[in-house]
């Protein structure tokens, strides 16, 4: 997108750095001043190596997690509890075994003040959307891996959330099903009707993150700060085995190791 | 047999790498890119097979007009066009009509599985019935309550408009 300089800012990290431990003895350093800003419009991955904080720092910006230095803002106010602009798809899916589909998505609108029957009618909407109608009172235990990473999402997306993130949505899945379910979410993505306005996705697989992407964080390994940013500028939908990208994948797998 | 028996999402998934493809690859390669054994896009392959959204062809995977269809539409669209299929297979067929031969369109579990002991005494009937579920659900034909074990036809499966 030529135009993301002027699109609104969704969320601004400011100088975030996180420890682990006191701060006057020896501190686990696991982000270090880290700045950057989401603006509307954005599908922005962030990669890194293992362990370099990747994922708390997704933590860090709903609110889960509070830095030890550094601020985060969210249209220009700083976050000081959890955001509730935004919702998060886990790695693991995060499922509650004894709630059915249906259940499961009703937690995404947890704490909203909707009556019963909007709720109803609100997960039953997203449940179909996400391609889950069918499955609206099967048990976690009775769905693929794919299908349960549908409800997680079906239970980020009920709440239409103004920011979306996702921490390895697809890294617990076989080949098969991450390359349908990578295409569903961008093509969830590209539907102008649905929210949300910017997702933040954490991922481990740089393939992935140029394949989905508009921007690129690169983390450093521990502590993690920003080795690099990167902007992808190939039009969508994008041919996941063409040179272009082979070669954005090379260049930025070239900052990681 | 002709129950698919692999999830939906792997069989979608194996139809998106052939589009990537142009439509046609030589299946050893979708192993090697996927790094995958082909043991486990066989059951995939079979699967898609099966359902006429692709096709073999001394080891080449050709995507079908069915199966360019299939990936075009969105996710209701496709539900639409597998139950239609998956009412035509023989055997899924014979569920349905063992389901639909009770007068609330609703049996149990162990009904079920009596059934494909008898029908298909060759395959492991517990694991069949949970591919019937898997692909009942998804094509909207089905629908099953674990907590009450009762599998019942919908409007959609008695051949009934909603």
């Amino acid at each position: 997108m030529t135009t993301q300089i002027e699109m609104p800012k969704l969320v601004e990290l400011r100088n975030v750095t996180k420890a682990y431990g006191s701060m006057t003895q020896r501190p686990q350093v696991v982000l270090e001043h880290i700045n950057f800003t989401v603006r509307q419009h954005e599908f922005i991955s962030i990669v890194g190596p293992s362990g370099c904080g990747k994922s708390t720092l997704l933590r860090i910006m709903m609110g889960l997690v509070k830095p030890e230095d550094g601020e985060v803002y969210y249209h220009d106010k700083k976050i000081s509890s959890i955001c509730d602009a935004m919702s998060m798809v886990f790695q693991t899916f995060a499922l509650f075994p004894w709630l059915n589909v249906v259940g499961n998505v009703e937690l995404g609108l947890e704490g909203k003040s909707f009556s019963k029957e909007e709720k109803r009618k609100r997960v039953l909407d997203i449940v179909k959307v996400i391609g889950l109608e069918g499955y609206e009172e099967a048990y976690p235990r009775e769905l693929s891996g794919g299908m349960k990473q549908r409800v997680g999402l079906a239970r980020a997306m009920v709440s239409e959330p103004e920011i979306l993130l996702m921490d390895e949505p697809f890294s617990a899945l076989d080949p098969l099903t991450s390359t349908h379910l990578r295409e569903e979410v961008l093509h969830l993505w590209a539907d102008p009707a649905l929210p949300p306005e910017a997702v933040v996705m954490v991922t481990h697989n740089v393939d992935e993150a140029v394949y989905m992407s508009d921007r690129i964080i690169v983390l450093t390994s521990r502590p993690g700060t920003i080795a690099k940013e990167i902007h992808i500028d190939l039009p969508r939908p994008r041919d996941p085995r063409s040179s272009e990208l082979y070669k954005l994948v090379d260049e930025i797998t070239g900052f990681i190791v | 047999m002709t129950i698919p028996r692999v999830q939906v999402g792997r069989v979608i998934g194996l139809l998106e790498v052939l589009q990537d493809f142009e439509g046609k690859v030589d299946l050893a390669k979708v192993a090697d890119e996927l790094r995958l054994e082909l043991d486990d896009i066989l059951p995939a392959v079979d699967a898609a097979k099966l359902l006429r959204l692709l096709q073999v062809n001394t080891g080449d995977l050709i995507l079908t007009e069915d199966g360019k269809m299939l990936l075009s539409k969105n996710a209701s669209g496709r539900k639409r066009m597998l139950n239609n299929t998956l009412a035509s297979l023989g055997e899924f067929k014979g569920v349905i009509d063992f389901i639909k031969s009770d007068h609330n369109g609703e049996v149990t579990k162990d009904e079920l599985v009596r059934f494909l002991k008898e029908n298909m005494p060759d395959v492991d009937s517990e694991q069949t019935f949970s591919w019937i579920v898997e692909w009942g659900r998804y094509s909207l034909l089905l629908r099953y309550d674990s907590g009450s074990e009762k599998i019942k036809i919908t409007h959609k499966g008695a051949g009934l408009k909603e």
